[in-house]
């Protein structure tokens, strides 16, 4: 591999493009002028690892269309039953880990298509929209994680957050709720000088590093280099980071709609504070891509309920099918909340930021061992698929066509996606 | 249906299981030092068996063939030799099809349930075979991040400190050693934590060893809590008296002879409930505000459940020794059911906690026991749990290092008696039980004269090397600029192992330096943002070999020590260590042996104890469950943790002592302390330390079968888990790990209205060929452990019950038989027959401790040096550090 070395060359080789210094750049003033236009799209994917329960999360298959009963897991939401689709059929076919429910869930990627490697992934469909929605914005997403202490937690599997960039490295989250609300929103009261000069300073860190980096992979072989080329992609995203940072630096950071929240919450108080701060990362444009890995053990102990996580995965009827109803019934209730207030939330032009975004609740686990049948649940106008529907699709449809129908519709020209053979039909119809 | 079926049976598995009967494994493995190391990899091939060639006709080529291709899928052409990955694929579909029941389809005709359980198991063990084999690194060790554990090492041994990293992510998410090089990734917001860690680490070491020595001490006397405690006691008695005049003040209302209809009619609805909570309907009743309560819900809170620990608060008062010290309670946190000492604004360093502690007469064996902690506010964290063995006549001075962090939060300690604070269902249960048996509360049993905080004296301050080595003065006068550059050089060097750094990027740090000194910083933090940035440098954060694509070449001297030294203390070398490197002492084999031996015996190893056979045996699994305080009472958050210690010491007892690896399976003595002494019923130890202590006869304990951890773990805190511990077994010390757990295989729920033993519910796994195929072999050895229960204490009966059925009650039944093995009576002849099996489980230790001093998944290219080191273990009698011993002696251990 070789690395140019000055960091502008470096950035353009990584096919970054910024004008330094560029306060005048283009997205800053899309920014400015984003009231006129058309609103823009957003994505939110919700991923809740361990799958729902069978019996009573998904509606009866014989009853498809408009006209079906909400099942029990799913009726905290049925003062929204017209705005949004279940579907079943989906999957991941590559995926085999019984306990992964989130590691592939946006990628559909195949864990052994590499050889000489056990864990291979690829880009998730948050990062694809991220590319191009993110350019106008000061994040170019936000990847969210429950306070789940287990990193790898149980019924997620292997990542750092849902999101996986384009080279299958996954990206960090955040699961601190306050260490969030202050990324979002503290505002920096340092002079504009300052900030010129922090920037500069954290510039020459990184050109020192690099430097190392530069140095160091001469002498590396092929195989240690794609390990050390993601410090450069790290060191590549920081440097993208600090560009919008800087396209950035005459822009206030927004008024926090939202008071700061307290420090440890747990429980459905967690899950609804990330909401509210999603929702406002949404409303104030600071992004306009979130995925949030939720957490499963954390949600189980603030719900009262004394079965371990992986123990309620396998529930059969009795304390643990309980414990996997009432967890059901807690994610679909909170998730009504947040089309709630996604309902509530005003744009310039008097429409909702729901009609503007593209929700998918789902995970790449069913229920117990099956990987088959996703749940999977999309609301919100922001892809334009057809909402209010329970479809039943062909069995083993590939997931990944889901997540092209919902690129495709917020504007994102992909061809394909992880293993997808083209859009849903019948979301589009 | 796998109702209980484990994470880790199926979480990625690490190992090669023992070929099953009619399984091909080819090996063609070449020199070790081939031109192409991948590619040999591939020569390990994996296949089905060609006896399932009939079943495989019979059952599937019918539709799925080049005219027919049902589903679009064909296996007329498929190879039975699974030695690409698309032919991988191709067989894992036939394999989930199976598991899942889809095929062969309703209509079409079934196979024997022998025959598909067989060709399930062939399957399933080829299957994991070629995923090993596609998944071969052929030797190669990646570049390797340090993990946030050794991270934190190198911290402490370069820079004297002792950081908070729990910020960074934790590393070896996938079932993998936290050494794997390929699962150590690297995110943009890492680098930030690395650069915003390293400037904490460098303002504490300057701190710490730059700022002038300033003694600290802190005492409290215990019986300065007296007067808070006497206190709350007349608040107590005050409030009941004001809830008694209101009571009766509601009472006088209701006796008006208006209110009678209304009343009777109130104590009728009421049943047994207090009238005055209805004051609001009896005209003329006070309000309870009236008498300073907030409502009645405050009232009666204050009024009766205060009364209710009033006994006990009020003798507690009374006691003498309350006036020169204090007694440690629990169940009434007005009564010292914990002892505070904050210390706010201290700053990092080396401390000594004192504690003037004594036992009293009433103090029953498991009540003997003193935890200290931390907490600030929320919740409390255990630090130690000590054994206390001074009396009344008599107190002993409990001293407990302690290191304060930078994190200046954390600066507030408590003492409890044991198991007081882990939560409060627990501390009121015995509350009540004490009541009930004397009328008051609990007796005393320990009691506190004094805790003290205090600074250690630095006699002699020894700059910690990355420090020392600058060699410049580090305060805020200026230096002059030409000393810089040589100090960056001298450090680089120092932090990057060895390495040096470029001119260019000595620069760049100088450059760095140079502005923050123009922007107004004094030189001393100047430098230290220079620093900093060293230290989120890839040659710091990366153990980086020199390397190229064509050929291995033999590390170089500093290489070889820094491998060693991680592996042996997650830690960079010692300067001893260094200087032997530096003289290329270590290429003779007798010194790489004698400093692997010195590393050994260096306090710092307990790193790799600790850290290995944590990894090793799957402790994690400790930590998912809560414990069901009322089952178990015995296992507290200390016995818990003292279960976890048990392992490590265990593991650290046989490395200090070189004993046999295999004791770990049977052993006539245990490595135990007071507290777990006291919890397995074993007398006649005394203190904290762990030490060996020999068994009586017909102990259950000894072997890794025999302690708390692994039969806890083998639970969910309430139940046990015969399948989890079946699967623990074949996998950690048989070395026969069954296949990761199959998606989509069918489950039943036919059980659920019946009220069955554990055995009778676990047996249904057997009835179908996809379940049977690993149940068989797992579930035998889990219903041997049977008489352990959830908390690893011997019972002999068990209980099951089920919410609107019952309750079931049963004799355990040990007895069993082994798929395809021998049967045994009981867990004796189980130990036994694991204990006969110690070539699987030394072959599991060295593919396990390859994997972790490799920093790579152990593959078949290394088959030739695990049996290098098998046959030297052998000839040593399994000596544990031979192993250890004939890897560091290997060409891979040495060579890039």
């Amino acid at each position: 591999m070789n690395l140019p070395q000055s960091r502008r060359h470096f950035l353009r080789s990584a096919g970054t493009l910024l004008a330094l210094p560029a306060l005048e750049s283009l997205g800053f003033r899309r920014f400015l002028r984003a009231a006129d236009g058309p609103r823009p799209k957003r994505m939110i994917f919700l991923g809740f690892g361990y799958g729902v329960t069978n019996e009573t999360w998904f509606p009866d298959p014989g009853q498809t269309g408009a006209d079906y009963t909400l099942p029990a897991g799913l009726e905290p939401l049925a003062r929204h039953k017209a705005d949004f689709t279940v579907v079943q059929g989906l999957v991941n076919k590559h995926s085999a880990e019984s306990h992964w429910g989130s590691t592939f869930w946006l990628t559909g990627a195949n864990r052994y298509g590499e050889g000489g490697s056990s864990l291979h992934n690829s880009i998730s469909a948050d990062q694809v929209a991220a590319a191009q929605l993110g350019q106008d914005t000061r994040f170019a997403s936000l990847q969210l994680n429950g306070s789940d202490p287990d990193l790898a937690g149980p019924g997620h599997g292997p990542g750092l957050s849902l999101a996986w960039d384009n080279r299958g490295k996954p990206l960090a989250g955040v699961n601190n709720p306050v260490a969030l609300f202050h990324r979002l929103f503290s505002a920096d009261t340092a002079p504009l000088e300052q900030r010129q000069l922090a920037l500069q300073e954290k510039r020459s860190v990184l050109d020192a590093v690099l430097q190392e980096a530069n140095d160091l992979q001469r002498f590396l072989s092929a195989r240690d280099n794609d390990k050390l080329d993601e410090y450069f992609q790290s060191i590549r995203d920081i440097e993208t980071r600090l560009g919008k940072d800087e396209k950035w630096l005459g822009v206030a950071k927004p008024n926090a709609p939202l008071a700061e929240p307290r420090a440890g919450l747990a429980g459905e108080a967690e899950v609804r504070v990330m909401y509210d701060l999603l929702l406002a990362a949404l409303q104030t444009d600071s992004t306009r891509v979130v995925t949030y890995r939720q957490p499963i053990s954390a949600l189980l102990s603030g719900l009262g309920i004394k079965v371990a996580a992986h123990d309620m995965s396998h529930y059969s009827p009795g304390e643990r099918m309980i414990a996997s109803q009432r967890r059901d019934a807690a994610q679909s209730g909170l998730l009504a909340e947040l089309m709630d207030k996604l309902k509530a939330a005003k744009e310039p032009d008097g429409s909702s930021l729901f009609d503007h975004t593209a929700i998918a609740y789902g995970s790449n686990l069913r229920t117990v061992h099956y990987l088959d049948n996703c749940p999977t649940l999309l609301a919100g106008g922001g892809a334009g698929v057809k909402l209010g529907q329970h479809l039943v699709l062909a069995k083993n449809t590939p997931l990944c066509n889901v997540w092209l129908t919902l690129l495709r519709g917020i504007g994102v020209q992909a061809e394909r996606h992880g293993d997808s053979t083209g859009v849903v039909k019948e979301l589009t119809a | 249906m796998h109702p209980t079926i484990p994470t880790h049976l199926c979480l990625l598995r690490r190992h090669f299981p023992a070929p099953a009967a009619g399984l091909l494994l080819t090996f063609f493995l070449g020199g070790f030092l081939g031109e192409n190391a991948a590619a040999q990899a591939g020569a390990v091939k994996s296949a089905m068996d060609v006896s399932q060639e009939a079943f495989f006709e019979s059952y599937c080529l019918k539709c799925h063939n080049e005219e027919k291709q049902k589903g679009k899928f064909r296996v007329d052409d498929l190879p039975f030799s699974i030695d690409s990955l698309q032919t991988a694929e191709r067989w894992q579909k036939i394999l989930n099809a199976l598991n899942s029941g889809d095929m062969p389809p309703e209509e079409e005709k079934q196979p024997p349930k022998n025959a598909k359980l067989e060709f399930l198991d062939q399957l399933s063990g080829a299957m994991v075979v070629a995923r090993k084999a596609l998944a071969d690194q052929g030797g190669v060790a990646l570049l390797r991040r340090l993990n946030r554990r050794e991270y934190k090492n190198t911290l402490r041994e370069l820079l004297g400190v002792s950081l908070d990293v729990s910020e960074l992510p934790a590393d070896g998410g996938s079932g993998n050693f936290d050494t794997n090089a390929s699962s150590l990734f690297m995110s943009s917001d890492q680098f930030e934590q690395y650069h915003s860690l390293a400037k904490d680490a460098l303002s504490e070491a300057f701190t710490r060893f730059l700022s002038p020595p300033k003694r600290f001490h802190k005492r409290l006397e215990t019986e300065e809590r007296l007067e808070a405690v006497t206190r709350s006691l007349q608040k107590r008695i005050d409030a009941r008296r004001q809830y008694v005049r209101w009571t009766k003040a509601v009472e006088n209302a209701a006796q008006l002879p208006e209110n009678q209809g209304l009343v009777a009619e109130l104590r009728r609805n009421k049943g047994a409930g207090e009238l005055s909570r209805s004051w609001e309907k009896i005209p003329g009743a006070p309000s309870p505000v009236q008498f300073g309560f907030k409502d009645v819900t405050d009232a009666e809170h204050q009024g009766l459940q205060w009364w209710d620990l009033v006994p006990f608060h009020a003798f507690y008062v009374v006691q003498p020794e309350n006036k020169t010290g204090a007694f440690l309670t629990f169940g009434d946190n007005s009564v010292n059911h914990s002892i505070n000492l904050g210390v706010a604004g201290w700053p990092p360093g080396q401390y000594v906690v004192r504690i003037r502690v004594a036992a009293t007469s009433e103090a029953t064996p498991e009540r003997r026991f003193l935890e200290f902690g931390k907490r600030v506010h929320g919740p409390y964290s255990l630090i130690s749990t000590h054994h206390i063995t001074g009396t009344m006549a008599e107190p002993q001075v409990l001293e407990i290092p302690l290191t304060l962090g930078s994190n200046m939060d954390e600066r507030g300690f408590y003492l409890c008696e044991k198991g007081a604070v882990d939560d409060d269902a627990q501390g009121n249960r015995k509350y009540s039980a004490a009541k009930r048996r004397n009328g008051i509360g609990p007796e005393f049993a320990l009691w506190v004269d004094w805790m003290e905080l205090e600074s250690v004296p630095v006699a002699e301050r020894v700059l910690p090397p990355a420090l020392a080595c600058l060699q410049i003065p580090l305060g805020d006068d200026a230096v002059p600029a030409g000393e810089i550059r040589g100090a960056l050089e001298r450090f680089t060097r120092c932090v990057f192992r060895g390495a040096p750094a470029s001119g260019a990027h000595l620069d760049r740090l100088l450059g760095i330096y140079e502005a923050r000194v123009k922007a107004g910083d004094k030189h001393g933090a100047a430098l230290r943002e220079s620093l900093a940035v060293a230290l989120a440098s890839p040659r710091f954060l990366f153990l980086a070999e020199p390397s190229s694509d064509k050929t291995r070449r033999a590390l170089a001297p500093f290489e070889l020590a820094t491998r060693l030294s991680y592996f042996l203390w997650g830690a960079p070398p010692d300067a001893s260590l260094v200087e032997r490197a530096g003289r290329g002492e270590l290429t003779r084999p007798e010194v790489l042996a004698s400093e692997t031996e010195r590393l050994l015996n260096d306090p710092r190893s307990a790193d790799f104890v600790n850290a290995f056979s944590h990894q090793w045996l799957g402790l994690d699994r400790l930590n998912f469950f809560q414990f069901n305080g009322e089952l178990y009472p015995g296992f507290d958050l200390s016995t818990k943790k003292a279960a976890r210690q048990e392992i490590y010491e265990t593991f650290g007892s046989l490395l200090r002592g070189n004993g046999r690896l295999t004791s770990l399976l049977k052993s006539d003595s245990v490595v135990v302390n007071a507290l777990l002494a006291n919890y397995y019923g074993i007398e006649g130890v005394q203190g904290d330390e762990f030490r060996r202590v020999e068994l009586p006869p017909g102990s259950p304990r000894g072997g890794l079968l025999g302690t708390a951890a692994v039969m806890a773990m083998g639970s969910n805190g309430e139940h046990t888990s015969p399948v989890e511990r079946g699967a623990w077994v074949l996998r950690k010390l048989l070395h026969e790990p069954p296949p990761p757990a199959p998606p989509n295989v069918p489950q039943l729920n036919r059980l659920e209205k019946k009220l069955l033993t554990t055995q009778e519910r676990i047996r249904a796994h057997q009835e179908d060929p996809q379940c049977a195929n690993c149940h068989r072999k797992i579930d035998p050895i889990g219903f041997g452990l049977e008489n352990f229960d959830a908390a690893g204490l011997w019972r002999t009966e068990d209980r099951y019950t089920k919410p609107g059925l019952g309750e079931k009650r049963w004799t355990i039944d040990p007895a069993a038989s082994l798929h395809n093995g021998p049967a045994f009576k009981d867990y004796f002849e189980l130990r036994d027959i694991v204990a006969g099996r110690s070539e699987g489980f030394a072959r599991g230790f060295t593919e396990a401790l390859l994997e972790y001093g490799l920093g790579r998944p152990c593959g078949f290219s290394d088959d030739s040096l695990v049996q290098d080191i098998l046959a030297r273990a052998r000839r040593e009698d399994f000596a544990l550090r031979s192993f250890i011993q004939a890897l560091v002696a290997s060409k891979p251990f040495q060579t890039k």
